[in-house]
């Protein structure tokens, strides 16, 4: 299988004027393509936190994450921007969407930075994967109009515009119905599928049953570190 | 990353999106740059109007003439001038200046009397009769339009010949060679004036003058008609420098010319020396004095018109901040995200500065309006507006741009 990322030792540590907090205890993880790979624990574990690091919008304390062959630890600020925009897609839990955008243009958000794409290349690929999400009637519709499980989609939708090789989703069904998860589950398992790799933090035991790997965040013991 | 010309458009596009958003708040912020724009336009046009007119006096007054005028009349200067044996300025100064000066300065006296029953053909006018000598018209400036103007020999011979302001001969329907009564002397009009205004003389103290209303005739003719008081007292000289290289030698004369009246009139100062460029320096001080203070006032404006922006533009990085966290994961870098935040101050302060441009038109003309002050519309100052705006976007909203790039992502997307 192909190494996508790989994570060695990596921790996360914040520090209050009362305490240190160890949010992310020592990890070591290999996530390879094809892969659905879930970080699942109860709330407050870490895995969160820990998604973020892979996804570089985060930084370990410790540690170092390796994205095919690239030590992210040796990027610049802009290196892991790039990444950010041409090689990850991200599916958050509360689906974050410009309010006075319609949702063309949300879906459209990654194009405008980055490495330039023709506007109209941009806007066919937007339409199919409405068109893929089910969206398609919806294009100029705006946020507030939409249902929390269209929401999610639309969300998705702007996760894959760029085509990336990794999908990054925290909690994506934690505030959706068991039908819009199901959905939801469905689309992302069929990016595993295609050979991408897809990250998801959860506790949500029917998004377990679609993983091809997972590690869970409850078995580090925190004292001990 | 850099930043280019497409990205700069693309980010003012969205700037003016999530501008409009906010439409009220926004229209707010661009009016308190707009005032500091106003005020700029307006003390702009205020001090170009007040430039171009003394411009026009200066022209009209001649930057290379000086100008005597005999003080006679003021009671107190009369018993000095008595006292002292002085008679005022006498046809013998006006020789004399023009002898010590040789042909460096053109000296050209003349007698005045305003209001004078001009007729010929049944037709009456009341005129200014100048009596002075052919050096007179070009030390005005003057041209005819028609015939010719006075000789040498028609001063020495006291011929009753004139030449007519284009009014008069408009009004009595003269020409060249029509005879008209002057008071009580007829005189032969040998030429007509080409049309040229009034001497600009407000705020001078210089006699106004209308040279469209005169009749001028020899000084020799004038003091043997009845307008002649006293034969030997003039009105006053006009002199003109010839070959002015700058402006210290317009001086130069001028003292020349106080000295040997001073020595003349042994100190008294029974006259009074006008130089036009003398007014052009005092008005040029306070012209700079006035840009001064209303500049201050405008650059004042435009600073509290730039501090409203700035503080605008921190409460919508505020507000945005989810925004920004999510603009950021999806790769935004922090260079695009400054951008975007200076595209909004930017604006803000371009809508600004082009409301403040038109309501400063307006206000400069209302203030010509009421006040009858003169305006006039430099370009220089309908673009150091804008561009002093755009000055404003960028210092004022490069800090709120900087609060918004140097957000963590995961802070700014958890800001729910």
């Amino acid at each position: 299988m192909n190494r996508v990322i790989e994570a060695k030792k990596i921790s996360r540590r914040f520090s209050t004027y009362r305490q240190d907090v160890l949010a992310v205890p020592e990890v070591s993880l290999c996530i390879d393509a094809g892969d659905l790979f879930l970080l699942t624990g109860p709330s407050g574990s870490g895995k969160s936190t820990l998604l973020n690091i892979l996804s570089t919008l985060d930084t370990p304390s410790t540690g170092d994450v390796i994205l095919n062959g690239t030590h992210l630890s040796s990027c610049s600020d802009d290196d892991l921007a790039a990444i950010r925009n041409e090689q990850y897609g991200f599916v958050f839990q509360t689906p974050h969407l410009i309010p006075h955008q319609s949702v063309l243009e949300n879906v459209l958000l990654p194009t405008l930075y980055g490495n330039e794409i023709k506007p109209k290349d941009a806007k066919t690929r937007a339409l199919e994967l409405l068109d893929y999400v089910g969206l398609i009637d919806a294009m100029d519709h705006y946020p507030a109009t939409l249902s929390g499980g269209e929401l999610q989609r639309v969300v998705f939708a702007r996760a894959l515009i760029r085509q990336p090789d990794v999908i990054f989703a925290d909690e994506p069904t934690g505030s959706l119905d068991a039908d819009n998860s199901h959905r939801l589950l469905e689309l992302l398992k069929d990016q595993a599928g295609s050979g991408k790799v897809v990250v998801m933090a959860t506790h949500d035991r029917v998004a377990m049953s679609y993983a091809t790997r997972s590690i869970s965040l409850d078995k580090f013991d925190r004292d001990a570190n | 990353m850099r930043i280019d010309l497409r990205t700069v458009l693309l980010d003012m596009r969205i700037a003016s999106k999530g501008l409009r958003v906010r439409r009220f708040r926004s229209t707010l912020s661009a009016l308190g740059v707009g005032i500091g724009v106003l005020a700029l336009v307006a003390m702009l046009s205020i001090s170009e109007g007040a430039n171009r007119e003394i411009q026009q006096k200066i022209a009209s007054l001649g930057t290379d003439t000086i100008r005597i005028d005999s003080q006679t009349s003021k009671t107190g200067t009369r018993a000095a001038s008595e006292l002292n044996l002085s008679q005022g300025l006498s046809i013998e100064d006006a020789e004399f200046l023009s002898n010590a000066n040789n042909a460096r300065v053109t000296i050209a006296p003349y007698w005045v009397r305003n209001q004078v029953r001009v007729s010929a053909q049944s037709k009456t006018a009341s005129a200014t009769i100048i009596g002075s000598s052919p050096s007179w018209f070009s030390n005005e400036r003057l041209t005819i339009v028609r015939g010719r103007s006075l000789r040498e020999s028609d001063l020495r011979t006291s011929a009753k010949r004139c030449v007519i302001g284009s009014t008069i001969a408009a009004r009595l329907q003269l020409t060249v060679g029509d005879i008209a009564t002057i008071s009580t002397m007829n005189c032969q009009i040998v030429g007509v004036l080409h049309p040229k205004g009034a001497l600009l003389t407000e705020g001078t103290g210089i006699a106004s003058l209308n040279f469209d209303e005169i009749v001028v005739m020899p000084w020799s003719s004038f003091a043997l008609s009845d307008m002649a008081e006293e034969t030997q007292k003039i009105d006053g000289i006009v002199a003109r420098v010839q070959s002015v290289r700058d402006e210290s030698d317009v001086f130069a004369a001028a003292e020349s010319l106080r000295g040997h009246l001073n020595r003349r009139h042994r100190g008294v100062q029974d006259y009074r020396i006008v130089v036009p460029l003398t007014l052009l320096q005092e008005a040029r001080q306070t012209q700079t004095l006035f840009q001064l203070i209303m500049g201050s006032i405008a650059g004042l404006s435009l600073l509290v018109g730039g501090i409203g922006v700035m503080n605008i533009m921190l409460a919508n990085v505020s507000e945005q901040t989810r925004e920004i966290g999510l603009r950021m994961a999806v790769g935004a870098t922090r260079l695009r995200i400054v951008t975007l935040y200076l595209c909004h101050a930017v604006l803000l302060c371009l809508a600004g500065s082009v409301c403040g441009i038109l309501l400063g038109v307006f206000v400069a003309l209302l203030v010509q309006w009421l006040v009858g002050w003169p305006v006039a519309f430099a370009i220089e100052s309908l673009i150091l507006g804008p561009l002093l705006a755009l000055s404003a976007g960028i210092i004022f909203g490069l800090h709120p741009a900087l609060v918004a790039s140097r957000l963590n992502p995961v802070a700014a997307l958890r800001d729910l």
